[in-house]
């Protein structure tokens, strides 16, 4: 493909049949070097701008005066990153010339593409059905800041001792400064897309989820999730002004339900975060593992918070890397091993951390001494029963006996104060029912539930 | 008002030899939470006198006298010096009139930055006692002082890098005259200064070309840096800027070379570019720091210290010194301020700390960490401790102080308060300075769940143990400020805390103290 007759019927086949998704193909950066040097090479810096108003200015492409003008300039935009974008590939072809950074420059390029488009939608009267051309240009202007972003870092002579010497330094923000900007940028594209006043049906809000999601992304990838808190307040506050959440594509829908629980995650707030990634989980599609991979990765620890519930093995199967992550735990859970879940979760602990979730599995501890103790009770057996009675239950135990129990896994001994304190733990969450009498050393348990939820 | 003290020696009187010797004892003594309470434990127990109400005036126990430290930080200490009122005299009521009239504004000068010189001027006068013997109707409007001080400004500076760099290319003389026509020039067309650039990347280019370190007197950087400035030059002749930043100084030339030979100065904000007989370069700010050493540990004076850190961190700021000692400098000033509890100027110099060890520099690397750990406990940042935790290598784990504050975190985390008091009281460095902070609200979560554990009582002497309490008295005092006063109850000589009546008394205070936290420069 090139700019010519070509391409223009094209277009016009595609402006006549209001096709979004297609016209976002033609600004797509993503097509083989080859089809990137032809367009390139279709025209130079003074013909490109006629050429396309020609091409655009067919009656039967239907613009208007302003339309046209704008359009012009996106291609024209396009026609110059794809120069940019060329000399980087050619140059990653060959590692010998990668003394400039060329990825930055395609940023660069590729963000002044999103600006004019971005005019566009302001101020010639883009049509809301063009929406996904932003979804192709924002969506590379990720890739472009993460590349060059990378390219800098890898380029030791770029490392600007520069930065360093401002007040308010923070080596790391130096780092991936093009994503930050990226940042920047996306988040006044969602604003573009969010604060549109026409009526629904021609309104850019229906790019709001779409970006969103990239910013959610970007932001999450920049360590800065709190900065999320304002996209998802903006997007509750349109709340009534939106379009309903069902009627937007289902991939927008998982992506950003996938967000939405994960913050909730981060912040604590399980019964969000749990109600959020189920609704994700249900409508991903079967077929995409990795995303469920994904999800599963937050709902199982918030299942295991919330409901004491653990995967089951036949789920873990089908998601191999989840079933490392989570199966030496969930075991030692189960089975009431409390030394062997410290050593599990000490294994696991820098995959734990990297994503977030160690603080929350952590908290698996507690049903894993419930358990423990749970077998203790049981162990103690029944009291000698009266006549025509159903036998009752021991429920009268030694804290040496629970002390036993904890140290059995480890050899380490543990005094009983501090054993006192984990049963009072257990009691104050309500893992187990019952009282500590002190001046006895031991446990009353409830003779009716004594570990809830567990039909003992 | 700022606080007074002993006006600093006059340059050269302060024999500075004197100071040079090293003195490298440490400014601080870590901090033990208790030494003993294991003696009293055996001796027999005074007979308490109170059987079901603990009088909040309760005479302390004998026991107490066993105490060794107290380590609740003092409120930091306010000295504040009360405000006298001023008579103000006819002829200073005119001076400030005759600076506001139309005719004398300048357009250059903001009515923010005229109105902190006439403060700054008048104050002055006040302090040195000269009110009233001041010819105010011949002093010079405070827009001609602050124009004068803008010129002032550049031109030492840049004599006095003339005289030092061998390097200097040719062109320096047209470099001052550029810059005296710029002062023009911000004057005629009421610009502003350069760092508003458009482009925003403008400031922090011509910054940082520079030579980041003159003493080495690296030749690049300031080649590079003509460019830079004939292109600032050249868009300040655009007239591009048009807003004007208050408080912000304007960009001196490079960083400063100081020349002063004071060890002692006062800590002013900067409202104009720092001048360099007002600087103390690196060997003087060692001796200052020494200096500032032996007074913390003679006279404990905070507000005295903390001026005067502020003042060494500003001159080291404007020098871009960014070397170990700028890291001591900053931790030496992060101990005191946490030990005195001024969260404000302890996070400051926390987050200068972080980017200082990440360029590589060396310090306290591990005792910082460790302090970070527990100041996220403290302000229960989730996001943070997350990312701390991802940030440690497997050696630092091991760190005595590190894996102090982790194990803080995990007992914690997992509600074994009894394992949590254990470490408190083990706590290396000044951690426990930290830990005071949260101590209170664990203690608070302690108490539930021990009134949900057990039934029907324990001996308060259990309470005191297991929440570390330094006397009954104090575990006694702690009850009793959480509205337990029927919950105590001395039976046969002890005194027994009834946890089967407290139901949830104390959820409402733990859930108070749960709730945010709120401080200054949180981080």
């Amino acid at each position: 493909m090139a700019f010519n007759a070509l391409f223009f019927n094209e277009l016009f086949d595609i402006f006549s049949k209001q096709d979004g998704y297609q016209l976002a193909q033609t600004l797509s950066p993503d097509i083989p070097t080859e089809e990137l040097r032809r367009i390139c090479r279709s025209h130079n810096a003074h013909s490109i701008k006629g050429a396309l108003k020609r091409g655009l200015s067919a009656p039967a492409v239907g613009l208007d005066h302003q339309e046209l003008q704008g359009w012009v300039e996106v291609y024209a935009a396009y026609w110059s990153a794809t120069g940019v974008i060329l000399a980087a590939r050619d140059s990653n072809s060959d590692s010998s010339r990668s003394s400039d950074l060329l990825w930055t420059k395609v940023y660069e390029a590729w963000t002044e593409l999103l600006n004019v488009l971005l005019r566009g939608y302001q101020s010639w009267g883009f049509e809301a059905w063009t929406i996904p051309c932003l979804y192709v240009v924002c969506n590379h202007l990720r890739i472009f800041a993460m590349q060059a972003d990378k390219e800098r870092n890898n380029n030791s002579s770029f490392d600007d001792a520069a930065a360093a010497l401002q007040d308010d330094f923070d080596p790391e923000t130096n780092k991936r400064q093009k994503l930050e900007d990226c940042a920047r940028v996306l988040s006044r594209v969602f604003m573009v897309c969010q604060t549109d006043r026409a009526p629904l049906e021609e309104s850019r809000k229906w790019g709001s989820y779409y970006i969103a999601n990239l910013l959610l992304k970007t932001y999450f990838k920049l360590n800065s999730a709190s900065l999320s808190k304002n996209i998802l307040n903006s997007l509750r506050a349109g709340g009534r002004d939106m379009p309903e959440f069902s009627a937007f594509p289902k991939s927008q829908r998982v992506t950003f339900k996938y967000h939405e629980g994960v913050l909730a995650f981060l912040e604590e707030n399980y019964v969000l975060a749990e109600q959020c990634l189920t609704d994700a989980l249900n409508l991903c599609h079967k077929d995409a593992k990795r995303n469920k991979e994904l999800i599963l990765t937050y709902l199982i620890p918030c299942h295991l918070i919330k409901s004491h519930t653990l995967p089951t093995e036949e789920l873990l199967e089908r998601f191999p890397r989840l079933q490392k992550l989570f199966l030496p735990l969930c075991q030692c859970i189960k089975r009431g091993e409390l030394h062997k879940f410290d050593l599990a979760l000490q294994e696991g602990e820098d995959e734990f951390v990297k994503r977030r979730i160690y603080l929350t599995l952590e908290r698996g501890r507690d049903i894993a001494l419930r358990n423990l103790l749970r077998k203790v009770f049981l162990a103690r057996g029944f009291e000698e029963a009266k006549e025509g009675e159903k036998p009752a239950r021991r429920t009268r135990v030694p804290v040496s006996e629970f002390a036993a129990a904890i140290s059995l896994g480890s050899q380490e001994k543990i005094d009983n104060d501090e054993v006192e304190c984990l049963l009072a733990n257990m009691i104050y969450k309500g893992h187990m029912k019952g009282y500590i009498s002190r001046q006895h050393g031991i446990v009353v348990l409830s003779k009716s539930g004594a570990f809830p939820g567990t039909n003992v | 008002m700022m606080p007074t003290w002993p006006t600093p020696p006059a340059p050269g009187t302060q024999p500075s030899t004197s100071y040079t010797a090293s003195y490298s004892a440490p400014a601080f003594t870590p901090v033990q939470v208790r030494q003993s309470f294991g003696q009293s434990y055996s001796t027999p127990q005074p007979p308490y006198s109170v059987a079901h109400t603990y009088g909040p005036s309760h005479p302390p126990a004998p026991s107490a006298a066993n105490i060794a430290t107290n380590v609740n930080p003092a409120p930091p200490a306010a000295q504040e010096q009360a405000k006298t009122k001023i008579d103000w005299p006819d002829s200073v009521r005119r001076y400030v009139q005759r600076a506001f009239i139309p005719a004398n504004l300048d357009s250059s000068v903001t009515r923010a930055d005229m109105e902190a010189k006439l403060k700054e001027t008048i104050t002055q006068a006040n302090e040195k006692n000269i009110m009233y013997s001041l010819d105010w109707d011949t002093m010079p409007l405070p827009q001609q002082m602050i124009r004068e001080e803008r010129a002032r400004a550049s031109l030492p500076l840049h004599s006095k890098s003339q005289a030092q760099g061998p390097t200097q290319a040719p062109g320096t003389k047209k470099r001052k005259s550029w810059d005296l026509t710029d002062a023009a020039a911000v004057h005629s067309a009421s610009a502003t200064p350069p760092w508003r650039a458009g482009a925003g990347a403008g400031r922090l280019e011509d910054r940082v070309t520079f030579s980041p370190d003159r003493r080495q007197g690296d030749e690049l950087p300031k080649h590079t840096s003509k460019f830079n400035r004939a292109d600032k030059r050249q868009k300040r002749h655009e007239g591009e800027y048009t807003t004007y930043r208050e408080d912000t100084p304007p960009p001196g030339d490079g960083p400063v070379v100081g020349t002063c030979q004071d060890l002692e100065k006062r800590y002013l904000r900067l409202t104009a570019a720092p001048k360099p007989s007002q600087v103390r370069p690196p060997h003087i700010l060692r001796q200052t720091l020494e200096l500032l050493k032996k007074r913390w540990k003679k006279d404990q004076n905070y507000s005295y210290i903390c001026d005067q850190f502020k003042s060494m961190r500003q001159d080291l700021t404007v020098q871009r010194i960014r070397d170990d000692f700028t890291v001591e400098v900053y931790e030496i000033h992060a101990r005191i301020a946490l030990e005195k509890g001024d969260l404000g100027e302890y996070n400051q110099c926390q987050s200068q700390l972080k980017g200082l060890y990440r360029l590589g520099l060396k310090g306290k690397t591990n005792e910082f960490k460790a302090y970070r750990i527990l100041y996220y406990i403290h302000t229960a940042n989730r996001t943070e401790l997350n990312n701390a935790l991802a940030d440690l290598t497997a050696a630092e784990k091991k760190d005595k102080a590190i894996k102090h504050a982790l194990d803080v975190r995990s007992a914690l985390a997992l509600g074994n308060y009894h394992r949590f008091f254990q470490l408190y009281n083990e706590t290396p460095n000044m951690g426990a300075y930290l830990m005071d902070m949260f101590v209170g609200r664990e203690r608070l979560a302690a108490l539930c769940n021990i009134c949900k554990g057990y039934k029907m009582d324990v001996p308060l002497r259990f309470v005191t143990e297991e929440l570390y309490f330094e006397s009954d008295v104090e575990a006694a005092q702690f009850i009793l400020d959480h509205e337990g006063q029927d919950l105590l109850e001395d039976r046969s000589g002890t005194i027994l805390f009834l946890t089967g009546k407290a139901g949830s008394r104390f959820e409402g205070a733990r859930a108070k103290a749960f709730s945010r936290v709120d401080i200054k420069g949180q981080i």
